[in-house]
């Protein structure tokens, strides 16, 4: 387990020929594709017009933005209807669902989508002006049918959690998902993802009843060969949040964990074509499960090994997770180091100490995350359990920019 | 972006291999992308592995003369294979035991079809493994190191048939099984797809060639220089990182092992690994090397005597590629094996260090890299340097030719007849008639108790006597306290003494052993002078094997 998280947190790395294949290639300047931007927002009046102005900066000539609200939400509404009069390229969408969910919301939008492609975003995302122009570069100089653009988290500095959650960000965007779209089954993200329109309306949308939607449309459009490109570059990023609060990343996980248990239980990836991408397919989407397995078998064996009177060999090989485990936690600080300077911010030695002892926390979390999934789901409680955002990576990344 | 590639990659493919290799900066000539698939690297590579091996190999056996430290090896190695821990006698971590588990993994097979092969002289046979593998490497980091095929096939020559490598690689050393290994940690950090796992195994391959022989721990910032080099900017820090935490993390292992035996820090009634480093650092000194008279400066001598080309000629190209550092791109591709050099050199410059007579082992492979890289730049100045249109290439052909011709007439003359003597000596003949004698005239080999070397210990076991107390390594009879337990009167409880010359050498600090030969006679004599072989008769009442 720690051996093929430590081959996949590291693919990208592996050669600088891999690393830039990583890479946006810079676009030639003929835009030829238009979008239509998603952004489903439920109750984020603080931060919605933020996004919203900030899309608009977009370098890009062809685009429109539809902000899906719910109709019982007239704050968020009042800041979307604001918007589209402000400016003819923002488009107001209402959901009447009774129960509401981003599924949901933006399967509603689907029939209003007029351009080429359909992007997602969140509410609180920042997006970069140029991202529109480099991914429609993207789309015509591979021929692909989805394109997922690179989300990071910021606001390391935040508390002990958040530095871990960033860096989990970084080396899933950075690394992880290029793997995953090489070996051609790819979870997508929830947001930066592009798809073709006409593909995500032979694929219908997206499905309502699952709690990972995102992860399911990647599975389901990967099992039918559409060709996903994944691209990461520091600058083109879309700048996100962590969750405001220990709880709220734990029910945010448990979500994410209950909805890859959802997706495995669809079988959608069987139709994958060769045994090897199954089983990437089966350890990518059990990996809930094996996560809380591993929690607690890893500090068992360390146990043993030290307190119990067992032989020299089996104590050996007792140790041998914490190895891969310890390189890994190598590895982390390497990328915290990277990750730093990307994005030239300043990974102080405190931060390192943090990541460091924060490990064996996060573990637990994590641990606990997977198990909470696997109990709601044996208990078929499948409601949406959304993430709160406060703003933290606005207030502290771009400081000037913020509105009061 | 805060990182590029030199050259862009066309277009972002991420779910194909990017196929442009991108060019490095430092304009050097680039290795080929597949060695495997370069037939005539294979040609050259596969005609010299051949006259390296028969050139090794032929006479094995019974040249050079076999050492008691080969023994010593081999018993530990046949201990490991028999079970019985990891040394024939206690583990006092004197080395890592990792080397002798090698050889205990090289000699198994043969070992179990037929144990009596499990003899110094028959297993040397095992070691031609390891010098065909180290020629090998040899030739791949050249290569890697972008040396012309002719330097690397140069380089592998020197390395494989130079008199004094003949010599050493046939013995049974540790070093040679590190050598193979820190071969590997560099041609893979000098890997060119610079890939990430490569550069973590060169650091798993560098942690076993120091648990293998500890002393390869000082060629390490060599290694570090080389994959520094050979690594990209941009994922520079990842691989180092990664080599540096995997050399660590299985490097830890041996105290780690030791800790789970509870053996790490000194303690009453048991050894610890602890003891065992102490004892090595504190290994009196064998003198300064140009010392005349010192024992540092005989060991150079014994290696002049071989070869004076090699390691005089390498230091000479190591030298040169680090003064011409800042011109040459070869010195600088090289800087690695000749930083290699210079620290071994500095090393064995100590004013009053031990130097033991394999310490060169560790350097043979970097010395016959440098004089080939260091040939390559002399031949490259000759050939091609301020070279224009039409101006005389005949002159400077003709001057590299009797340059090469000058140097063949040296060396060949020489080395021909060092591997004359290694093909034809028999150097041994004294120790297999003393094993036969032993093996044959004693009457009770399970009752009878002899001091003898480690080069001729598994010859005794084989032969019946009982390993440990009967068969005794005669520095046991008066360091390890399990075997003088059961010597009780002292050399009254021995039945005969086989003075060998390193028996004879060290018995003068040894009052057991000593006082073992003063009360002895001789009963069979193998050869004459100072190489003989004495098998000596304990004077006493009792019957030879009556008492215990």
């Amino acid at each position: 387990m720690a051996a093929f998280t430590l081959w996949w947190q590291m693919h990208a790395w592996r050669t600088p020929e891999v690393l830039a294949s990583t890479r946006f290639s810079r676009p030639d300047g003929a835009e030829q594709l238009s979008f239509s931007l998603l952004l489903p927002a439920r109750h984020e009046q603080a931060v919605l017009d933020h996004t919203i102005r900030r899309l608009l900066e977009s370098a890009h000539a062809d685009f429109e933005i539809i902000v899906i609200v719910g109709h019982d939400d007239p704050a968020t509404a009042e800041v979307a209807h604001t918007a589209a009069a402000r400016d003819p390229r923002v488009r107001v969408v209402v959901d009447t669902h009774e129960k509401k969910n981003k599924p949901k919301a933006m399967n509603t939008a689907l029939p209003h989508c007029r351009g080429d492609v359909v992007g997602v975003f969140d509410a609180e995302d920042q997006v970069h002006p140029e991202l529109l122009a480099h991914v429609d570069h993207a789309f015509r100089a591979t021929g692909a049918d989805v394109v997922q653009g690179g989300v990071q988290l910021i606001n390391f500095h935040s508390s002990w959690y958040s530095l871990r959650n960033c860096l989990e960000y970084f080396f899933w965007f950075r690394s992880r998902l290029h793997l995953h779209a090489q070996k051609g089954f790819i979870p997508l993200g929830g947001n930066t993802v592009f798809v073709r329109t006409d593909v995500l309306r032979e694929a219908d949308g997206w499905d309502p009843n699952c709690l990972a939607e995102d992860c399911d449309l990647g599975v389901r459009l990967s099992s039918v060969g559409k060709k996903v490109v994944v691209a990461y570059d520091s600058e083109m990023v879309t700048r996100e949040e962590t969750p405001g609060s220990l709880m709220s990343l734990l029910k945010q996980r448990t979500r994410w964990n209950q909805g890859f248990l959802q997706v495995y239980r669809k079988r959608d990836w069987k139709q994958l074509p060769t045994f090897g991408q199954r089983l990437l397919a089966r350890y990518t989407l059990m990996t809930p499960y094996l996560q809380a397995v591993s929690g607690v078998v890893i500090p068992l064996n360390v146990a043993i090994a030290l307190f119990l009177d067992v032989p020299v060999g089996v104590a050996f090989i007792t140790f041998l997770p914490a190895v891969t485990a310890l390189v890994t936690f190598v590895f982390e600080l390497v990328g915290l180091h990277d990750f730093g300077k990307q994005y030239g911010l300043r990974v102080r030695f405190v931060h390192y100490v943090k990541l460091i002892v924060g490990g064996p926390f996060y573990q637990v979390l994590l641990a606990g995350a997977a198990v909470r999934a696997v109990w709601r789901e044996q208990r078929g409680r499948s409601d949406w359990e959304l993430t709160s955002h406060v703003g933290a990576h606005l207030a502290h990344v771009n400081r000037e920019d913020v509105p009061a | 972006m805060t990182s590029t590639l030199p050259a862009a990659t066309g277009i972002e493919v991420p779910a194909q291999r990017t196929a442009a290799p991108t060019p490095r900066s430092t304009g050097r000539t680039q290795p080929p992308q597949r060695l495997r698939s370069s037939r005539p690297d294979l040609l050259v590579c596969g005609l010299l592995l051949v006259a390296i091996l028969v050139v090794q190999g032929w006479n094995i056996a019974d040249y050079p003369t076999l050492s008691d430290d080969e023994g010593t090896y081999l018993a530990q190695a046949w201990a490991v294979q028999e079970g019985r821990g990891l040394a024939h006698y206690t583990y006092w971590y004197d080395h890592p035991p990792l080397g002798w588990i090698q050889i205990a993994v090289l000699t198994w097979i043969p070992a179990l079809i037929s144990p009596d092969t499990m003899t110094v002289g028959t297993m040397r046979a095992a070691m031609l493994l390891v010098s065909a593998a180290g020629a090998v490497l040899v030739y791949v980091l050249g290569r890697r190191l972008a040396l012309p095929r002719w330097a690397a096939a140069l380089g592998m020559a020197l390395f494989g048939l130079s008199p004094l490598s003949v010599v050493l690689q046939r013995e049974i050393f540790l070093d040679n099984l590190a050598v193979m290994w820190t071969l590997l940690a560099f041609a893979l950090a000098a890997s060119p797809s610079r890939h990430l796992w490569h550069h973590f195994g060169a650091g798993i391959a560098a942690a076993t060639a120091v648990l293998t022989k500890e002393t390869m721990l000082v060629v390490l910032p060599a290694l570090l220089l080389t994959m520094w080099r050979h690594s990209h900017r941009d994922t520079r820090k990842f691989a180092v990182t990664g080599a540096i935490t995997a050399c660590v993390l299985i490097g830890l292992s041996y105290p780690l092992f030791a800790l789970l035996k509870g053996e790490l820090l000194p303690g009453v009634g048991h050894v610890s690994l602890w003891d065992g480093i102490t004892y090595q650092m504190s290994r009196p000194g064998s003198g300064f090397i140009l010392d005349e008279g010192s024992g540092s400066h005989g060991v150079l001598q014994s290696w002049l005597y071989y070869d004076r080309v090699l390691p005089l000629g390498g230091l000479a190209g190591a030298l040169l590629l680090l003064l011409t550092w800042r011109w040459s791109v070869t010195a600088r591709a090289l800087a690695g094996p000749a930083l290699t050099v210079a620290i071994l050199a500095l090393v064995a410059l100590r004013p009053d260090g031990y130097l033991p007579a394999m310490y060169i082992i560790q350097a043979l492979p970097f010395l016959a890299l440098v004089l080939a890289g260091g040939t390559a730049s002399v031949a490259h100045a000759v050939l091609r340097k301020r070279r224009r249109e039409g101006r005389r290439p005949h002159a400077r052909y003709a001057l590299a030719a009797v340059l090469a011709l000058a140097a063949s007439a040296y060396v060949v003359p020489r080395w021909y007849d060092g591997a004359r003597t290694a093909m034809t000596t028999d150097a041994n003949a004294p120790y297999q008639a003393a094993a036969h004698w032993l093996g044959t005239e004693v009457e009770h080999p399970a009752d009878t108790r002899v001091l003898v070397d480690d080069a001729l210990w598994l010859d005794l076991v084989h032969h019946g006597y009982e390993p440990g107390l009967g068969a005794i390594w005669f520095y046991k009879a008066d360091l390890d306290p399990a075997v003088t337990r059961t010597m009780p009167r002292g050399w009254r409880d021995l039945d005969y003494v086989v003075a060998s010359p390193t028996v004879r050498r060290d018995a003068v600090d040894l009052p057991n052993v000593r006082a073992a030969i003063e009360h002895s006679a001789p009963v069979a004599v193998f050869g004459t002078g100072a190489d003989r072989i004495e098998i000596r008769r304990i004077q006493q009442a009792g019957t030879p094997g009556g008492e215990r």
